[in-house]
């Protein structure tokens, strides 16, 4: 643990100048002497991993840091020049299927570096015949070569800082061994092993790149997590610091005043769809915990073949405070890929990239997604007709059909634009040589990753805002204008056009009609019918190289920024508020208990969402405890075994309940239990909130 | 039909008994224990709770038949199952409506589902009796082993709680006892040993300790009533433990 603790205070150090790939990869540019744009950008790579200094932390164990990337004393010249080879060699951006990737490191820490470089050699062979395969993977190569050097020069730096103060002799020459070791063969130790991974991940994220995925560690790194520990070279402290020690370094972008996402997957089941969670799956969450810093995005993959222990290790990681790791469903996900046509072992090899975004581990371009707003194209139907016609619907049929029919509409312009804005028009230009060798079939096809090269074409993601808030509209209409007939559809509209000032006694009769999330069918269909309408209505665009549009709802804070700009809505939602979060009922409206909640956010048939749901709750610390933690996990399984697909839990923080003293208003229903009793919390006095917060820093301490 | 008043229905009642539980709460109460922290459950009639620093008011108390009270709760059924969990019936006391209780309860052990009851067991022996058979497991406080101050402070009859604890431990029911810890009331060494000595006699031997919150203020004041307890702090962690090594000498005990 101290080696951490002081490995993260030495990162908190801010280096000089500014994060600067551009001026790197420029070195290699100028002096570049060839003229295919990938045998460029080979050479720029090659100068972006072979010209910065290595920089080792005292407390390093792994290494790879961002730091050398820094440059403070650019000649103005030079920097112009720079950004102008920025320009004409354009990296692609997230639109473009440009990060958002996790690479195949099953095959990377099977091979080594060396082994890949072979691979490359025996695929030109075969391509002998073909100059621009030939020249693409030469170019591919001259980066893993970059990356040899790479090692070469950490293991150098690792020697020449034995004698350097504050550093340790023996940890440097284990670096050092290590790191030439990579250079010659595949990893033959699993600290080997991650030394690889984690220098291939720092190539990536020096790069420029973000969000890139580690995905399944505690599977590609198992065979040489087996050996070791079978031979008494490993045990599981010893694996949990070496990888605790890595993860520390994804949160030098923080330190620096940046902000990365790098999703690591656990748990789920292998390749024959039997159980995958082992001992190094424990030490990862481990790591995960002792390092305590969000960057780190882990995600277990809990399917019913995992053990109860692995998701009650899970809890108590959550119960921390740390938010992590987010539960998936993961018999609903496999089920929900492989309705798009993958293979079933490539289908249970899958991971997440960025948040939650399911991903089929190193075979297919990187992951591209963007916003559809539902809500909006129901408030378009309240304002296509005037008041006669509006009154004049016979039925909430005759509704339903209009708004189908507007977001139909909808989904169609999305979809071009989701075709458009990855159909990079000259694809050649914007190739990327060392991506595409953790990519496979990209050496076998000597094609890049977005040319072909993958086995699978891209996906785009559709990331579908305010379930919640949409069905409880439409509940809100049938309720009122259809059953109860206390309304009229024009006399909505007159309200929220009015932001219902004045019609006060209008917003009461819609904040009356059922709400999602409280087990009521005449609500919860609502949610059932936009998941199902959705999909099918995506399920007929493609991607512009004929990849899938798979839906998801996990709109991270966008519902916030989406409602500031939206008018009053029929559920009786005031202007400029947030819509409901991601898969989640509307805040404050799901009041009957986590349970009910549960039972009605598992209604929707989420294998048609194959990029992934966010449900969102909130216990207090107490739930995590020992002997109450038990009826999370119970909670849990019944959750996924009615189809529920994702759970995130947060235990809730001190902070939460400051801020809730200070803002009652965001806070209805924060829930909290103290001696098996609940209350609101909101609802309590000062003092006895004082109570409860004294207590919960007891608890988390 | 049979119906009952019902206070509130708490799902996810993880406080009242193993698993996930759903706690049927049922209004009225025979007992007034002035450190009450469900003031909202002692009246019969509906109440409405105005939470003025929260903007916010919730309503206690409408009449359900049993049915009705049955498929709002095997909603959860699947959650249940899942580890031992079930109903509780709480309160107020609700043994004051044993026998509506019971069909509910016979209802819900027909689905399969366990039962229990939370009661302070101040009610005639035969409301027990109606509901014996078909709960699984009884919470049943033991609040004082003294007469005087069972009646004055709480208004009931210390001996009729004694006999049915007894009686109800005789019949072999799963019985929980459980001992409210309240300041100034029953925490002495002297009102300890005489608890002691009224359940080691009758053949208890688990008992769980409650230590006293003021968590019902609020509810207190959103009723606009007085409560006597709200400044009433929590006690110390050092009491709460040596109130439990004197009654560790005689049972297994636990604290929440």
């Amino acid at each position: 643990m101290s080696i951490l603790k002081d490995l993260q205070r030495e990162m908190r150090e801010r280096p000089e100048g500014k994060f600067n790939p551009d001026y790197f990869r420029y070195q290699g540019y100028k002096n570049s002497k060839a003229s295919d744009p990938s045998a460029v950008r080979a050479d720029g790579i090659y100068a972006l991993f072979t010209l910065p200094e290595p920089f080792i932390y005292q407390n390093d164990l792994i290494v790879g840091s961002i730091r050398p990337i820094f440059v403070d004393d650019v000649d103005e010249k030079e920097a112009e020049a720079a950004a102008e080879y920025g320009k004409k060699y354009p990296g692609r951006g997230f639109g473009q299927n440009g990060d958002h990737f996790a690479p195949d490191y099953f095959t990377a820490v099977e091979l080594g570096i060396p082994g890949l470089i072979e691979k490359i050699e025996k695929s030109k062979i075969a391509h002998k015949d073909s100059e621009s395969a030939l020249i693409f993977l030469d170019s591919m190569k001259k980066t893993l070569v970059g990356l040899i050097e790479k090692f070469r020069a950490y293991a150098a730096k690792a020697e020449a800082l034995k004698t350097a103060e504050g550093y340790d002799a023996a940890r440097l020459d284990r670096i050092a061994e290590n790191c030439l070791a990579l250079t010659v063969g595949a990893p033959q130790t699993f600290e080997q092993g991650l030394q690889l991974v984690w220098m291939i991940h720092n190539c990536f994220v020096s790069e420029g790149k973000y969000a890139m995925a580690l995905g399944r560690i505690d599977r590609f790194l198992y065979p040489l997590y087996e050996k070791d520990v079978k031979s008494g070279a490993l045990d599981d402290d010893r694996a949990t610091e070496l990888v605790a020690n890595t993860f520390a370094k994804i949160c030098e972008h923080r330190y620096m005043g940046y902000d990365d996402v790098v999703n690591i997957c656990i748990g789920g089941v292998d390749e024959n769809g039997d159980d995958a969670v082992t001992g190094l799956t424990y030490c990862v969450l481990h790591a995960v915990r002792d390092v305590n810093m969000p960057g780190p995005n882990l995600s277990a993959r809990v399917s019913h073949k995992n053990p109860d222990k692995f998701l009650d290790e899970c809890l108590k990681v959550i119960g921390t405070g740390l938010g992590y790791p987010a539960l998936m469903n993961d018999d609903v996900h496999i089920a929900a890929l492989l309705r798009k046509g993958y293979e079933l072992k490539d289908v249970r090899n899958f991971c997440m990239v960025g948040c939650i975004e399911n991903f089929i581990t190193g075979k297919q371009p990187p992951w591209v997604d963007g916003r559809f707003d539902p809500i909006c194209f129901l408030l378009d139907v309240l304002h296509g007709f005037d008041a006669g016609t509006l009154d004049a619907f016979a039925s909430m049929e005759v509704f339903m059909a209009l708004y189908e029919k507007r977001l139909a509409e909808g989904a169609q312009k999305y979809a071009k634009w989701a075709h458009d804005v990855s159909d990079v028009p000259d694809p050649e230009n914007h190739t990327m040589p060392f991506m595409s060798c953790f990519c496979d079939c990209c050496i076998d096809r000597a094609l890049d990753i977005n040319m072909g090269g993958a086995k699978y074409p891209s996906a785009h993601g559709a990331v579908l805002m305010g379930i919640g808030t949409v069905s409880d509209c439409l509940a809100a209409i049938e309720k009122t204008v259809f059953v109860d007939k206390s309304l009229t559809l024009s006399g909505i509209v007159t309200a929220i056009d009015h932001n219902f000032e004045g019609y006060e006694n209008v917003r009461e009769t819609l904040l009356a009609a059922p709400k999602y999330g409280n087990n009521d069918d005449f609500v919860d269909k609502y949610a059932v019918w936009y998941t199902r309408t959705l999909s099918d209505m995506f399920d007929q665009y493609k991607t512009h190289d004929d990849g899938p549009i798979y839906t998801a709802m996990a709109a991270n804070t966008t519902n916030i920024s989406a409602g500031q700009g939206l008018s009053a809505t029929p559920d009786g939602r005031l202007a400029g508020r947030p819509l409901s979060d991601a898969a989640s009922p509307t805040y404050g409206c799901d009041t009957r208990g986590v349970t009910s909640t549960l039972l009605s956010v598992s209604k929707p048939d989420y294998t048609r969402c194959a990029c992934g749901t966010v449900v969102n709750q909130k216990f207090s610390p107490s739930a995590f405890t020992d002997g109450k933690r038990e009826r999370l996990m119970q909670l849990i399984r019944v959750y996924f075994a009615r189809g529920g697909q994702e759970i995130q839990i947060n235990s809730t923080s001190r902070e939460i309940l400051k801020d809730a003293m200070e803002h009652p208003e965001k806070y209805p229903n924060l829930v909290v239990r103290v001696s098996g009793y609940s209350a609101i919390y909101v609802t309590l006095g000062r003092d006895i909130q004082e109570d409860i917060l004294s207590r919960t820093q007891h608890e988390t301490v | 039909m049979t119906e009952l008043n019902v206070s509130a229905i708490q799902r996810f009642s993880t406080g009242d008994g193993p698993g996930i539980r759903t706690t049927v709460f049922l209004k009225g109460c025979n007992l007034r224990c002035p450190w009450c922290h469900n003031p909202e459950n002692i009246r019969p009639e509906p109440q409405t709770l105005e939470y003025k620093n929260a903007g916010k008011t919730v309503s206690y108390g409408r009449m359900m038949t049993v049915d009705e009270v049955f498929a709002d709760v095997m909603e959860d059924a699947d959650f249940y199952r899942a580890g031992g969990g079930g109903v509780t019936l709480g309160g107020g006391e609700p043994l004051l409506q044993a026998e509506a209780a019971a069909v509910l309860l016979r209802q819900l052990k027909e689905a399969d589902v366990s039962t229990l009851i939370d009661t302070a067991g101040c009610v005639p022996w035969g409301k027990l009796e109606a509901v014996a058979d078909v709960t699984d497991m009884f919470y049943f406080d033991y609040k004082t082993g003294d007469d005087a101050k069972y009646r004055t402070v709480i208004g009931g009859d210390r001996a009729l709680v004694f006999d049915n604890l007894k009686r109800l431990i005789g019949l072999g029911r799963n019985v929980h006892v459980r001992i409210p810890l309240i300041p100034g009331f029953n925490m002495s060494e002297e009102d300890c040993g005489k608890i002691c000595a009224d359940l080691g006699g009758i053949g208890v031997t688990h008992v769980d300790l409650l230590p006293f919150h003021r968590l019902g203020t609020s509810k207190y004041e959103a009723l606009g009533l007085e409560y006597a307890y709200k400044n009433e702090k929590p006690s110390e962690p050092e009491i709460i433990q040596s109130i439990r090594s004197f009654y560790s000498r005689y049972f297994v005990t636990s604290t929440e």
